[in-house]
């Protein structure tokens, strides 16, 4: 459930177009340590299938994404 | 393959921008990209034409420039910010600025230098060629 996750970042992107979360986050991430919990705050409908498959190949961790009202919130753990 | 070689031939707007999204998100993700820009692609990169948004658009870049719901960043700044986070180089071609009679100080202040056709083959011969 979303209420258990605790973000230890998070990134307020609502209102970027793409790729503005996704590079918003890559930013963040890069100079995170491993295990970082972050939570992307997007309202970009395409970062919900674009950020997914940026954290596979990247090798780090999709915990959950959590659809708000107006936007979602993409958990992702750094490897 | 060892990253992109993008060459940016077209003034047309939304190219452009298509064009510095893929190659950002590759350099963000730390895969090598070289961006050449030749021909009209030059003209978007003056000072001038930055500063006054006169693009060459369609219905769609007229959206993106004043789109009040959603905030796109101009490809000079996606340009910009993918330089600082991963390895991506952008070169103005030398003979296309001596035909426009321009120098390198008369466009925005992202590229790394000027190049010629050798100069750039030499840096694209290990990657994959994207033209617009």
């Amino acid at each position: 459930m979303s209420e258990q996750l605790t973000a230890d970042v998070t990134i307020d992107a609502r209102g970027a177009g793409c790729p503005g979360p996704l590079m918003d986050l890559i930013g963040k991430v890069k100079k995170a340590d491993s295990g970082t919990v972050f939570e992307l705050q997007t309202s970009d409908r395409g970062s919900v299938t674009d950020v997914p498959e940026w954290v596979e190949k990247a090798g780090h961790e999709l915990l959950e994404t959590v659809e708000h009202d107006d936007y979602w919130s993409i958990y992702v753990e750094k490897a | 393959m060892n990253g992109y070689a993008i060459v940016i031939a077209t003034d047309e707007f939304e190219k452009i921008t298509a064009a510095s999204i893929i190659g950002s998100i590759a350099a963000a993700s730390d895969i090598p990209v070289d961006v050449f820009v030749t021909m009209n692609g030059l003209r978007p990169f003056e000072h001038e034409v930055v500063e006054t948004r006169d693009f060459t658009t369609g219905p769609l870049g007229e959206a993106m420039l004043t789109s009040e719901e959603t905030e796109v960043p101009l490809f000079t700044e996606q340009f910009r910010d993918a330089r600082d986070m991963g390895p991506m180089n952008l070169y103005a071609c030398t003979m296309a600025m001596e035909m426009w009679g321009r120098e390198l100080d008369d466009y925005v202040d992202i590229f790394d230098d000027e190049l010629g056709v050798s100069g750039f083959l030499t840096k694209a011969a290990d990657k994959q060629v994207i033209f617009v």
